[in-house]
This record gives C-alpha cells, structure tokens and sequence, in this order.
C-alpha cells in the first residue's frame, strides 16, 4: 500500500440522477460533465429531439444512428444474451403503460394496463446494421441503466488510469486507487475495494409510485415482483453489472444467488426484511 | 537352460516394472501442490454475511475494506 494520493473529484446532476467523477492526479474533470450531458442528450427518451427519440419516432424505417448509440445498442443484445431475455431494452411500450410517460422528477403520467403484455424478443423487434437501426412499428426502446453503465465504461477509459466513475450509482473504478490497493466502493452497507471493476445497482424502492415502478419485468411487461427488493453487483465492467443486478433481481430470491456466482465478483441481495 | 532363464527373468522384470509404473501412475494421477494450478481454484470460496435487509457474498477477487467508501452503488 502506498501514501495516500490527491483525488480530484466533480460532482454533478446530468441523466436525471446524480453523477460523481473521482481521479488520482487529474485536474479537468469538468470535461466529464460535458461529455455526459452531451451523450445524455442524445440517448434520453424524454426529449424529441434526442437521437433516441427519433429511433422510437421512426418506426418501421432505417434510422441513421451515431457510433455510440449503435455501440449502446450492441450492448443491448449483449445484454439480452446474458440475461436470456430479461434485459430487455424494448420496454418502453411498458413503461408508457405503468405512467413512467415524463421525468420522474415531474410526477409519474396515468397508467393503463389493460393492454400490456410480455414484451417481444430484442431481436424479434430491433434490427441493426453499420450507422442505422430499425424498430418494428408499435414498439419503443428505452435505455435506461444500460446506458449509463456503458457510459461510465467509456468516460473511465477516456478519462484516466486511475479514476472512478459513478453515473447515478452505475460505476467503474479503474486502476488501484489513492492507496493503491483498490478505489473504496460502498455496496450494501459495506466497502468493498474495487480495482479496474464495475459495479451496478437494480432496486424496485426507487421510482416507484403506488403499486408501480420503473422495473419492468419482461416476462409479464408489467413491474417485477420477484421477491427481491435490491440486488448490487461488482462484475468486470459497469455494464455487465447492470446487466448481471437487474437478471437477479427479476429471477428472484430462488434463482439470483447462483446467477450471481456464475457472473458476478461480489453481490448484495436484499428482500426487504429485517432478518 | 540358461538361455531360458535369463529370457524368463527378463520377461518377469518387465512384467514388474509395467505394474509398478501403472500403480504408480494411477495413485498419482494430481498433484496437489503443483506450483502451476491457478490459484483461483483454491481461492474460490467466497465468504457471505448476513446483515440488516439483506446478504452480502464476496468473492476472491474483491477485497473487504473498513475504509469509508468514496462512493458508492445505488439505486438511482
């Protein structure tokens, strides 16, 4: 272990959350905020103007897409493949259904249910090729944590050899840290040091309002019920421990230990209770 | 005769040599402490606590720390 060094760290709010970026020996860390406030913009669903939006408005037609929304797309089928289908990113139709129409800030929409159903295979729904997508009609994608864990992938291999970036609790710590024995991560109530790792949170307590919240489980295109409350996950990359928490979550308390142990490095599961 | 013999005892010796090798062989098909075996095979049982509202299992590739976290994961 080595003297502590100085971390820089900037805090700000951009993707509807709180973000924070933390490095050992770097001073321009409010490059970060712009980068993500300039991709946020593009890949959120609650503008018309995003590049998402667009996707969702056009369907039936090939959309000219950016790299990195047809790199954040790749990693949605990847993140199908892993999950068997229960990462499904084609849930927007759902979300639209439970009342998560706007910001959650601005108070969730009405929600009429009568119409949902168990969301359609990514594949069956999404199409991509070089520089353009394709959605089938009636159908809508939404990015959601995907994004940011993929996000926060990108902005730690531009940023530096030794920094954290936690993207509304979707992160990754790269290099050994001020220490250097890890970056001193909190995940269910305890510290975990974390060394060119990710790590994700899935919860139903948040964003939720009434009986509804924002996890759809695609089994049913309705909010999970799974048992499970809050699973977190440290896994090799912040996005495959956004994909490895929301799989467990949706499996429930049966199924979640041994998918963790097959695909996490360290995992909280939390039912709720006390005990 | 001694032809015979000596033909005798060399067929035995062989026959001597190849079961010895086989038993040998067979009691030793691993070695425990070969310095090559990954580590992560031994390594590979991680440790679970229980705490208030949940369980938390860490494997052998994370570290437990009582430092205070810089940041954390959450539900956002």
């Amino acid at each position: 272990m080595r003297p502590d060094a100085s971390v820089e760290s900037h805090h700000f709010e951009a993707l509807g959350t709180s973000c924070s970026v933390f490095a050992v020996g770097h001073s321009h860390l409010i490059e970060a905020e712009f980068w993500v406030r300039r991709l946020g913009a593009r890949l959120t669903r609650f503008s018309a103007d995003s590049e998402l939006s667009r996707l969702n408005r056009d369907t039936g037609d090939w959309v000219p897409i950016s790299a990195e929304l047809q790199a954040i797309i790749r990693a949605a089928f990847r993140a199908d493949e892993m999950s068997a289908g229960l990462v499904n990113v084609a849930v927007l139709p759902s979300m639209h259904a439970v009342g998560y129409t706007r910001p959650f800030t601005e108070g969730p929409g009405v929600a009429t249910l009568e119409d949902l159903r168990p969301l359609p295979p990514l594949a069956d729904v999404l199409e991509l090729r070089e520089g353009e997508a394709r959605l089938q009609a009636g159908c809508g994608v939404d990015l959601g944590g995907i994004a940011k864990g993929w996000m926060a992938d990108r902005l730690s291999a531009t940023l530096g050899a030794d920094v954290v970036v936690n993207l509304g609790g979707d992160l990754f710590a790269r290099g050994s840290g001020p220490r250097g024995d890890g970056w001193p991560v909190g995940l269910g109530g305890s510290t975990l040091l974390l060394r060119d790792q990710g790590a994700a949170t899935s919860s139903v307590r948040r964003r939720r309002w009434g009986e509804m919240h924002h996890l759809i489980d695609p089994r049913t295109g309705l909010p999970a019920k799974t048992g499970l409350e809050e699973v977190s996950v440290v896994a090799a990359s912040g996005f495959e421990a956004e994909v490895v928490a929301k799989t467990a979550l949706l499996l429930g308390p049966d199924l979640a230990p041994a998918y963790c142990a097959a695909h996490a490095m360290a995992w909280w599961l939390s039912d709720g209770h006390d005990d | 005769m001694r032809t015979f013999l000596l033909k005798g005892a060399a067929t035995a010796l062989t026959m001597c040599t190849t079961v010895a090798s086989a038993l040998f062989v067979t009691s030793h098909l691993k070695n425990p402490a070969a310095p090559l075996q990954p580590p992560v095979l031994t390594a590979a049982n991680s440790s679970s606590n229980a705490a208030v509202g949940g369980t938390l299992t860490v494997g052998p590739s994370v570290q437990p720390s009582n430092a205070e976290p810089m940041t954390s994961t959450y539900a956002s």
